[in-house]
């Protein structure tokens, strides 16, 4: 495991370089949460006397999604597709694969140290325009700031996990870009922009027992709403889905790595 | 003449960049499908969002399908014709102009139209299903064509006008992503919803207003000849923008001396 945590370290020092762009991405990340406070207010406001729709306040509704976007912000869960796409695509996994480490684990110890990084900037940004949009979570306790922490390693890993499967579909096809678009879509609509509540009720134990609510729903509601009986609910679905998704990568990257033929040269 | 010689030349560039892509058949008709479904998630959104108001701000479900409708369309036909006008930034960093400067044609045409990317024609195709989906009368279908391609005209001039800077710093070309990312951000929400300074930031360096929101409410939902003209006149005016800074900023190139061949 040692060697997994210098794959990590030494990714968070290349980040370094990119201080610029991660500048930028906190540009957008800030334009994001300002149209959704814009949005979300404009519809409680819209929406007549009533200060709460579907349980959420327009106060928690804003956490909500300040939590959701900086999982999907510091992610970057399609660099982790283009990532993976391009050694397999290039063939430069044939260097890597006689190396002393699994491909797959590897890419998501990389990624865990891209995502610290960004995770340094976006998180006190987030944090700020919440304090000063909305204001504090109305139901905020200081003992759900360790199990909110450790929710949102979890849902980081599951996204780290997921993408990087559809990334080694790229042993299989051309290019896995368009597989990602749609499993964003989904992530996106069933989690990142509204709360499982906000769904019909047939709908909503199908979500909480998809990876999505681990990834975004479990971990964003626990922090505009916690409570000890949400948080076990949330651990447990992250942590079960955690071991599928990384037994299935590590397994399709075991399929997939006996299609890569090797010419010397 | 230039003008007509440009027009074969953007339209020849097209041809070839399709011929290219549909080497791979399946990776290119999966592509235009995915991305038609990719934007059609977005219409679940808005279908979620109008089942807790009935309109915001007088933009009801139909509307803001509009403006999804255009900003698609626009995209589409900005990445479908100019493609490479979003990575002009990493060309002039890493010195490769070279292979561009020594043929004889316009030089920013050539460069922005030398790729195009498959997904845009879902984009444009998605632009037409979403005017189906909303029972557009069938004038609107036909003023689509020229709002997306003065709205893929708006797009593509201010990310050039971004992407130029990469002639006086480093990093230029993220500031260029990062506007484009943010005019797709912007375009697709109704405009009500932006007071001040963001309103202002919508009209000038993210002109998503002119790219979407004056098309919409002065030829589809109103009718303002006023805002019409305006649009026109900015529109030109963003693409001489385009052309001149180009050109500044080709003054201070200096080749790479990379070689390089366009096959």
């Amino acid at each position: 495991m040692l060697k997994y945590l210098h794959i990590y370290k030494t990714s968070i020092k290349q980040e370094r370089d990119t201080i610029i762009d991660t500048l930028l991405r906190a540009v957008s990340f800030f334009i994001i949460i300002y149209i959704f406070v814009q949005l979300w207010s404009f519809i409680y406001g819209e929406s007549g006397t009533s200060s709460v729709i579907n349980g959420y306040s327009l106060e928690q509704m804003i956490w909500y999604l300040i939590i959701t976007e900086l999982i999907v912000t510091c992610a970057r869960n399609r660099l982790i597709i283009t990532s993976i796409g391009n050694e397999i695509k290039s063939g430069g996994i044939a260097y890597k694969l006689n190396r002393p480490y699994n491909f797959y684990l590897y890419n998501i110890t990389t990624f865990m140290g891209k995502s610290t990084w960004m995770l340094m900037f976006m998180f006190p940004i987030g944090l700020v325009m919440g304090l000063c949009f909305v204001g504090i979570v109305p139901t905020f306790t200081w003992y759900q700031i360790l199990p909110n922490i450790l929710s949102l390693i979890l849902s980081f890993l599951l996204v780290w996990a997921m993408f990087a499967i559809v990334g080694l579909l790229s042993f299989w096809i051309e290019d896995a870009s368009p597989f990602s678009w749609i499993l964003q879509k989904f992530l996106m609509l069933f989690g990142l922009f509204f709360p499982v509540e906000f769904f019909p009720a047939w709908l909503q134990p199908v979500i909480e027992y998809s990876p999505i609510y681990s990834v975004f729903s479990g971990p964003a509601k626990l922090v505009a709403n916690f409570s000890w009986e949400l948080f076990l609910k949330v651990f447990v679905s992250q942590s079960v889905w955690c071991v599928i998704l990384i037994l299935i990568g590590i397994g399709v990257y075991n399929l997939g790595k006996r299609r890569v033929n090797v010419n010397g040269g | 003449m230039v003008v007509k010689n440009n027009f074969k030349l953007i339209f020849s560039y097209l041809k070839l960049n399709l011929k290219k892509e549909y080497e791979y058949k399946t990776s290119f008709f999966l592509k235009i499908v995915m991305m038609i479904l990719n934007n059609a998630f977005f219409i679940l959104q808005w279908i979620i969002v109008f089942s807790i108001v009935d309109s915001i701000g007088g933009y009801g479900f139909n509307e803001v399908l509009l403006l999804w409708a255009i900003s698609a369309g626009s995209y589409g036909v900005a990445h479908l014709f100019f493609n490479s006008a979003f990575s002009v930034g990493e060309l002039i960093y890493n010195g490769k102009l070279d292979v561009y400067l020594t043929q004889p044609k316009n030089l920013l045409i050539n460069v922005c139209c030398s790729s195009c990317s498959v997904s845009a024609i879902g984009d444009i195709i998605y632009a037409f299903v979403v005017l189906i989906i909303i029972n557009a009368t069938w004038w609107w279908y036909l003023a689509m064509i020229p709002v997306i391609i003065i709205g893929a005209l708006v797009f593509v001039s201010i990310v050039l006008i971004f992407q130029s800077i990469c002639f006086y710093v480093k990093n230029g070309s993220a500031i260029a992503d990062m506007i484009s990312s943010a005019i797709t951000m912007f375009d697709n929400y109704p405009p009500v919803i932006f007071k001040g300074f963001a309103k202002v930031l919508l009209y000038t360096i993210i002109p998503a207003g002119f790219m979407v929101f004056i098309p919409a409410e002065a030829i589809f939902l109103g009718f303002n000849p006023w805002a019409i003209a305006i649009l026109i006149a900015v529109t030109a005016l963003l693409v001489v923008l385009a052309f001149v800074t180009f050109k500044l900023g080709l003054k201070r190139y200096s080749s790479g001396s990379l070689m390089g061949s366009r096959l």
